[in-house]
């Protein structure tokens, strides 16, 4: 049925985006950065099971700056990732599916997500750094 | 999976499009940029630019598109049929999001509007797409009355007004496809996923107090791709310009599958 010649018609490229499409996107990406980051998690597991000091290794490495980014990025991946989960639980109980209701949930679970990651952020800094 | 860009001949380019300038002397004047393809020229889709004096036309983007194609340029293709919002043949991605060129006003569109054909669906000519697929997926949930038992002899099958009530709303789809083909995991699975517009249909039939092929429609549709490619996204419930909430049926016939285990 399809001729071969006839083109595509945008989509990503045209499509606005909409407050229920980003947060989706974001869901899948932060899912996907905690996987990858759960190697970190390993890589920790790991040197505590090898002995003292391939543990003083790793809290070397833990301290640098890329890679203390690296996990800040993981805080706010895991926050965003769970409350935006909690979010999906409730639809799934059909809580929520007005329009107006599913913008503000997204926009609450971002804002959310945003200062549970400060509040831990905050809490690391205290504990690591000013004590 | 998922493919972002678009394939290398379905690439627009926004020059060399044509212009047409607004008449002299015209006020109110407002920009329309519009997707262009022809099959017969062989070059790619392009953006043609037509200025229209507001003063001297409808208020609707349809009423736009008839302008420009009445006096300006006779070339340029759509569909349209009722102009009111109930046959469906003029849905389009105006200024980002799919609706109904007739339900649309232009002034609620903030500079240039923008017209491109439905998003991810091979293009017939300029907003014209190719629908076939769409309406197999529609046809293959078989969306009309299932029963074993014979009809009462001397009436048709009754139904309880809120029961009427339940299907009243889906029933309402017109099958413009702005639902389906705003939804990005149709636009990357629509070979398998059925899409909200299907699923929403397959819901007004499962809901039907009259239909009597219940358990079969749901296992038609326990499948990964045909019904679990919805992630909630809700674009489809965004973009229906009749208020419809495919998302919600979606996931009621999700759980009404939980519900009734294996």
């Amino acid at each position: 049925m399809t001729e071969p010649n006839r083109p595509l018609s945008p989509h990503l490229q045209v499509y606005r985006w909409l407050p229920a499409m980003a947060p989706s996107i974001l869901h899948r990406a932060s899912g996907v950065f905690l996987s990858l980051a759960s190697l970190l998690l390993v890589y920790w597991l790991v040197a505590v099971a090898r002995g003292p000091e391939a543990y003083a290794a790793v809290g070397r490495v833990f301290g640098s700056l890329p890679v203390r980014v690296l996990l800040a990025g993981a805080i706010a991946a895991f926050w965003y990732h769970l409350i935006a989960g909690l979010r999906h639980l409730a639809l799934d109980a059909d809580l929520g599916f007005d329009k107006v209701t599913a913008r503000r949930s997204s926009a609450a679970v971002v804002v959310l997500a945003g200062v549970a990651t400060l509040a831990t952020l905050a809490l690391a800094w205290h504990q690591l750094v000013l004590s | 999976m998922a493919e972002f860009r678009l394939p290398a001949h379905s690439r627009y380019t926004e020059q060399p499009g044509q212009h047409h300038p607004a008449p002299a002397g015209a006020t109110r004047v407002r920009e329309f940029r519009i997707y262009r393809w022809n099959p017969d020229s062989g070059a790619k889709p392009r953006i043609d630019r037509y200025e229209l004096d507001l003063d001297q036309c409808g208020p609707m983007v349809l009423d736009a598109l008839l302008k420009i194609k009445n006096e300006i340029d006779p070339t340029l293709t759509f569909r349209r049929s009722c102009r009111e919002g109930i046959c469906g043949s003029c849905a389009m991605n105006i200024d980002g999001a799919n609706t109904l060129a007739c339900t649309c006003a232009i002034s609620g569109i903030h500079g240039a509007v923008r017209i491109f054909p439905l998003p991810h669906l091979p293009v017939i000519k300029d907003l014209v797409p190719d629908l076939s697929h769409f309406y197999a997926q529609y046809a293959a949930v078989e969306p009309w009355l299932k029963t074993r038992t014979p009809p009462p002899p001397d009436r048709e099958r009754l139904q309880a007004p809120e029961d009427q009530e339940r299907v009243d709303r889906p029933s309402a789809c017109i099958l413009c496809a702005c639902c389906s083909t705003s939804c990005p995991s149709y636009w990357w699975n629509s070979d398998r996923y059925l899409g909200p517009a299907a699923l929403l249909a397959a819901w007004r039939w499962i809901v039907d107090t009259r239909d009597e092929a219940q358990g079969e429609r749901l296992d038609a549709l326990e499948d990964p791709f045909r019904l679990y490619r919805c992630h909630t996204i809700m674009n489809c419930t965004e973009a229906c310009p009749k208020d419809l909430n495919p998302a919600r049926a979606i996931a009621d016939i999700k759980r009404r599958l939980s519900a009734r285990g294996h």
